[in-house]
Parts: structure tokens; sequence; C-alpha cells
């Protein structure tokens, strides 16, 4: 059926972020039925859960799924991050120049609206770690916003395309750029910069969603006041005292700590708290930054009004493998142990799923979805990872050799996980990837990286480099996995019909049984996916799938012939991955698929 | 390389480095130190010239060129200044482009490589002429220049012959 217009679009975001509520009244059920087909946030919903109540793909029927569409960007850089469809519109962003499409899905061959070019900083460019990526638009208040990689984020209107507001909320020259997916929460914008290789004092910030102005700034590491910490309301469940974001630092090394913002955030309306992940410590060589290094490598839960700090909970102290843990913070309804609980489960680039309870971060479980053995496990009273000490990293140690999971993480932090409440099962992408992690004493110059490192990987066990899986996060199992020849390293997807769906680096998008991961559909697109698959209800009542083709979003995966845009860089292909420059290039595309 | 080599000797760097202070965690103020080799006010590089005339300007010369001993004190550099960071550990290219294919964005002449590090480059490449002085500059270049070429084989084939 046709979407109806004429609802206010505050009713249709109420309905997408309650899936599954009873509607009040006969209004709120007209907009949750239109709601159920749109994607208006990142990961459609503000409990991160990439799913979707849409049944008409089933598992029945998703082998006759094939491509009716697909759109060149015009952009090389890795296409990370997802479309959004409100209304009849889909909007897409582009990497650098972060061009904003919006493609009018009533009409044949879905002609573009408008397109939006702001005028992005070259400069930023320099300054972004390792691509020039962005993680996607979010829909509210008829607006789209977004953020630019040279450090600003913009409000355009969903209608015509023009600028609302345009805020400066990051600094280039200081090894800032900005590649998150910025969620909006009650009248804020949640925002946060990328520069973890580049010794940024890390931080959130809430903007005003009429005006675009920073209504507050919390910064992830550094004295409590910086954090918006008040003894008050900051209750970390494994932790005690005051100013712990600077006192697990030597002198003032927080000031070039890192913890940065460069994933998801999501929302739990009832407890009115925002989570997202912060990135590595800076710099790498942990000998340079003894202590804990609070709070990089964390979950962080704010109100998102006004930024307090409610708790905090770090997955790895001291990070000296640049594990960051800017992956998503799924929010997921579990029986644990017997008990339902309200739970936040995160799939750590450290190689350890987490499951917590979301009101006070406590830990529930925490088990390994790949090869660990730079600890043997979480302490379940300390909350604090039981470490191998002949795994610890540092300058004076040389090459510490075979490290597992290695620094791209046991799962990419841009590969976010989706949730079914129907099978209660998690989908993830994952890496098998080792380490040799060699690391120097590094000199902070602003506005360069502050690094230092030389870190070859290695193939982990079983010669497979990846696989999408299947996680029980109410017992920390997996349930099923397909072993992909190459790292995966495309967000998930999965449906109330059933179906979980999923790219691969070498070009493959596959459809399978959510329940048993039988593939059921697949077709090779025009480049590796680092994308995360959506769905959504087109105006014509049927019910399509979009992804992104586009590999990049980290240097290693151009390395060899997968770059070759550039006659003037010619390298050699990464010893573990030598062949994927056979099976992929560079090139973004929209691809839309359906039955 | 620079991963067993935890010790450098600080004498030689400090002479090249501007306001930078090898032994705290910020840039410390800006040193005074005038550099000892002023660049030219304009930059030329190889491009086609209109009417096939070369534009006139000032002639560099790389006081060091195919000195090894300089291009070991510019590998050294080549860390401390954080270039790997962007273009990999012996410049083999990460996020920022190989610099020992023998392929150039801007030119691989000595004085282009010069002027790439002195001033920058649009899309990324941040200058360097406010750290190092030009004689540290020319110490990279040398380093840079002294990796060893790549046999030219522009074909890759997966196809067994």
């Amino acid at each position: 059926m046709r979407p109806i217009r004429a609802c206010p679009i505050a009713l249709l975001l109420a309905a997408a972020a309650t899936v599954g509520a009873q509607a009040p009244h006969a209004m709120a059920a007209t907009a949750a039925d239109t709601a159920s087909g749109e994607w208006p946030m990142p990961a459609r919903d503000y409990a991160g859960t990439r799913f979707s109540p849409l049944t008409q793909i089933t598992a029945a029927n998703a082998t006759a799924l094939h491509p009716v569409w697909t759109f060149s960007t015009g952009v090389l850089a890795g296409h990370e991050g997802q479309p959004l469809v409100v209304g009849d519109t889909m909007y897409v962003v582009t990497p650098w120049p972060n061009v904003l499409y919006a493609f009018d899905l009533t009409k044949e061959g879905y002609p573009l609206r408008w397109k939006y070019r702001p005028n992005v900083s070259a400069n930023a460019i320099g300054v972004s770690c390792c691509d020039t990526v962005n993680r996607g638009a979010v829909y509210a208040d008829g607006k789209i916003i977004y953020n630019l990689l040279d450090g600003h984020t913009v409000a355009v209107d969903a209608k015509t395309g023009h600028e609302l507001w345009n805020t400066q909320i990051a600094d280039v020259a200081v090894g800032e750029t900005v590649t998150m997916a910025p969620l909006v929460a009650k009248d804020r914008v949640i925002v946060g910069a990328s520069g973890g290789e580049f010794g940024i004092y890390g931080w959130t910030k809430g903007l005003d969603l009429k005006t675009g102005g920073i209504v507050w700034t919390g910064h992830n590491i550094g004295p409590d006041a910086g954090m918006l910490a008040k003894p008050a309301d900051f209750k970390p469940p494994y932790d005690s005292g005051t100013d712990l974001g600077a006192h697990t630092w030597p002198g003032e090394a927080w000031r070039t700590g890192g913890a940065p913002v460069w994933g998801w955030v999501s929302y739990d309306p009832d407890l009115d708290l925002v989570y997202y992940g912060t990135g590595n410590a800076g710099p790498y060589n942990a000998e340079q930054r003894e202590g804990d290094n609070k709070w990089t490598a964390s979950v962080l839960a704010r109100h998102p009004a006004d930024g307090t700090l409610v708790w905090a909970y770090q997955f790895t102290p001291h990070d000296s493998w640049d594990f960051d843990a800017t992956g998503a913070m799924v929010l997921a309804d579990l029986t644990v142990a017997g008990k339902p609980v309200k739970a936040l489960v995160h799939f750590d680039k450290n190689g350890f799923a987490y499951t917590l309870d979301r009101a006070t971060g406590k830990l529930l479980l925490a088990e390994p979805f790949v090869k660990v053995n730079w600890a043997t496990s979480i302490d379940m009273k300390t909350g604090r990872p039981v470490t191998d000490p002949a795994k610890q990293t540092g300058a004076s140690k040389g090459t510490v050799k075979d490290i597992c999971p290695c620094l791209e993480g046991g799962v990419s932090p841009a590969s976010p996980p989706a949730y079914s409440p129907r099978t209660h099962l998690f989908y993830t992408s994952t890496n098998n990837l080792c380490m040799d992690y060699g690391i120097a004493r590094t000199t902070y110059l602003k506005g360069t990286p502050f690094m230092g490192i030389n870190s070859p990987y290695s193939v982990g066990p079983g010669g497979y480099r990846g696989t999408f899986m299947a996680w029980d996060a109410a017992t920390g199992k997996k349930v099923w996995e397909n072993k992909e020849d190459f790292p995966n390293w495309s967000g998930a997807l999965v449906t109330a019909g059933d179906v979980a769906f999923y790219g691969t680096l070498d070009g493959w998008f596959k459809s399978v049984d959510a329940r048993t991961g039988k593939v059921l559909s697949k077709f090779k697109v025009g480049s590796g996916v680092v994308g995360n698959p959506m769905t959504y209800r087109g105006p014509d009542g049927k019910q399509y799938v979009a992804v992104y083709a586009g590999i990049g979003g980290d240097w290693l995966l151009l390395a060899g012939d997968v770059h070759s845009a550039d006659p003037t860089d010619v390298r050699a292909p990464a010893d573990y991955i030598k062949d994927l420059g056979r099976h992929t290039s560079q090139g973004g595309m929209i691809w839309i698929f359906a039955l | 390389m620079k991963l067993t080599s935890g010790a450098f000797n600080p004498v030689p760097l400090a002479l090249l480095v501007l306001g930078l202070c090898a032994c705290t965690q910020r840039g410390a103020t800006p040193a005074a130190t005038a550099a000892s080799a002023a660049p030219p006010a304009v930059a030329y590089e190889a491009h086609v010239a209109a009417g096939g005339n070369l534009p006139p300007g000032a002639t560099l010369h790389n006081p060091h060129e195919g000195d090894a001993a300089v291009a070991k004190n510019g590998a050294l550099l080549f860390t401390t200044m954080n270039c790997d960071g962007c273009h990999g550990p012996d410049a083999a290219g990460a996020v920022g482009p190989n610099l020992g294919d023998g392929r150039w964005r801007y030119g691989g002449a000595d004085a282009e490589v010069f002027m790439s590090i002195y001033y920058g480059r649009p899309k990324g490449m941040p200058a360097f002429g406010g750290a190092l002085n030009a004689e540290g500059v020319w110490t990279l270049v040398t380093y840079l220049r002294s990796l060893p070429l790549p046999q030219n084989l522009p074909t890759q084939s997966w196809e067994k012959p």
C-alpha cells in the first residue's frame, strides 16, 4: 500500500522506535503501518537492532531475490553505512565529499528529487586514519542530519534538500574528523569525532535539533568536569572515586589520549540513556600511558538532554592492541540465567561478546566469539579481562608475536550486528585474523598520526578469513556460522521473514535463513561490501532490500590492485589477503533487490 | 627497522625539528631557529607548460643527494615525524600513497618531493615546513629517494602461465 503522508513524522518515528508495540489509537495504527516499512535511522530503531518487521521476503521465497535497480554514487572510497527510507524517498550519503542524494521511489528508475553537495574541505582526507568513509544519516523532525568528514554536522530539509543548519563540531587541525552516524534522542543530535590515531581529546556532543547549536560537550577521558560526570549521577559498576578519566593516565596524557567516537549510538527512551562506545587509547605504545586509561575502549551511558554521564564500563583497560570499542551497542530484552533483563549486547574488537545490564553497566556474561589469546576470560566479579602478560605490547617489548584477534577486530566496529526478537539471535560478521604487534615510541605532533605501529596480520586457525554467524547473547554461544574466504566486513540485517542479509569483501551479497544460515540467494555486486543492508516497503507495497557496494574503510582492504584509481600509487597486496584484488576493485554503487 | 631501534641518536634530529620536544606529550613552544636554507617562494611542478615554456623560478638542489648516511637519518626522521602513520612502515603505503614505488603524484625529483613535504599538498598531505627546517626536509627527501625501486611491473596476473 502507499504510505500515508498526512501523519506527523514524529508519530512515525515513535512507532519505528517501538516496533511491535500496541497502537493506542487509530491514527497511530496507520502511522505504525507506514513506519513498519521505513528505515529512518542508522540501525532502523533506537535499540540498534537492524531488525525489520517486514515479512514479504521469507526463507521460503528469498531464492528469487534479484537486483532491480543500481546507481553509481560517483565516489570510490569505502561505502560504509546504509541508506534511509522515509515516506517514498530514499536518502544516501556518500563518503567524502559527502554528497546527499534523495531518490524518488514513486517513479520508474527512481530519479533524484534533489542532490545536496556541501563544500567539504579536502584537508580532512589527510587526517582520516583509514579512509574517507561516512556511516550514514538520521531522519528526525523533517530533517536529514549527517556528519561531514571535515568536522561539521548538517541538517537538510528532507523535502527540499535545502540546508537548514550547519554546525562546526570538530577541528581538522587537531586531527579530528567525523565519520560516525548521528542519532537523535529527544531533541538532541548525538555526535562524536574520529581521531584515535591523532591523539585527540575524545568527546561526544549534544546538538539542538532545531538550531544545530552545541548544547553540551562531554569528553570521554580526562577530569570529571570535562566528562560531565557528577558524583550523584555517575555510578560506574566496577570503579569508584573521582576523576577516573584523569587519574588512570600519567600526568596529563589524557589530553592526547584518543577515545574517539566513530561508530554508532543507541537509545533507551525508558531509561532515557544514550549508549556509545569509545575507541582506542593514544598513542598505540601503551608504555607512554601507564594505567587503565579510562574511558577509552569503553561503553558510556549518558542522558541525552544535558550529557550527564550515568555509567561507564571499560572493555579493554590499558588498551595495548588498538581494540576500539566503537562497535554498536544493541539493546535487547533477554532472559539471562532465567531472569528477564534489559540487556546491552556488544561484539568488541577484542574478540569478546558482552551482554551487560543496560541500566547499570553490570556484566551479565562475556564470551569469546572468535579466537582470543590476549586474555583468557573476563572476570565477572571485577569486570576486568584476565590477560596473558606475554601478549602485552609496548615499545620495549619489540614485536610481540601471534596476538588474536588482530587490531581489525574480531569484528570491525564498522560492521554492526542485527538482532531478531523472533529468533532471539544476534547476527554478525567476524574476522578470523591474528597479528604480530611492533610498536615504537611516538611524539605528539598536532595534525599528524600518533601511532608508530607495524602489525602484520596472519590468518587465524582453520584457514578461512571471516564468517557470518548467529550468536545467542543470553548464553554466550555461537548457534551457526558461515565461513567466508575473506574477512567479513559488512553489517547485518534480519527481518521478520526470518531472513538475514550480509555482503562479502569479494563482492557477494547474500540472503540466508536466519535460523540455520543456509544461503538462499547470492549475487555478485560491483565491488566488495563494507556497508550495511537495509530493507523497506516501497510505495508499490513491495518489500525491497538495499545495500552499498564499494570496498574500503581500511587501508589494508585497498592494498594491491584493489586500489587502482591512482596510477602513482602501486603497492603489493598484504600477505594474508593476496588474492582480494582478483575479485574486486573500488567503486561505490547502491543496489536494490526484490523478489 | 624502526621497531627494533627503540633508541635513536637525538642530536641530529633536534637540529632538524622546529618546535617539537621529543620528551613531552605535546608540542612545545615553537623554537626560533631560522631555517638554514630558505625554500623558494613559488613551487613549480613538472606540469605541461602552456606555450611550451616552463615558468622561471628558483632551482632547488638537494645538498645531500645520494648521501647514504643522511638517508639513514631520514629513515629515523620518517618515523619521528609520524610520516609512517599515513605512508606506512618503510613508506610502502597505508592510507597515504606508497612513496617507494617510483611513481609520484606531484613529481619525484628531489626538489618536487621537497615542495610536497615543506608546503604540503591538497587532499591531505600536511605542510611540515613549520615543524621541520629545510635541512630536515632534505634529510627526508634523501631517505625517500634512497628507497630501492621495485621493478616496474604494471601487470598483475592470477593465471598460471
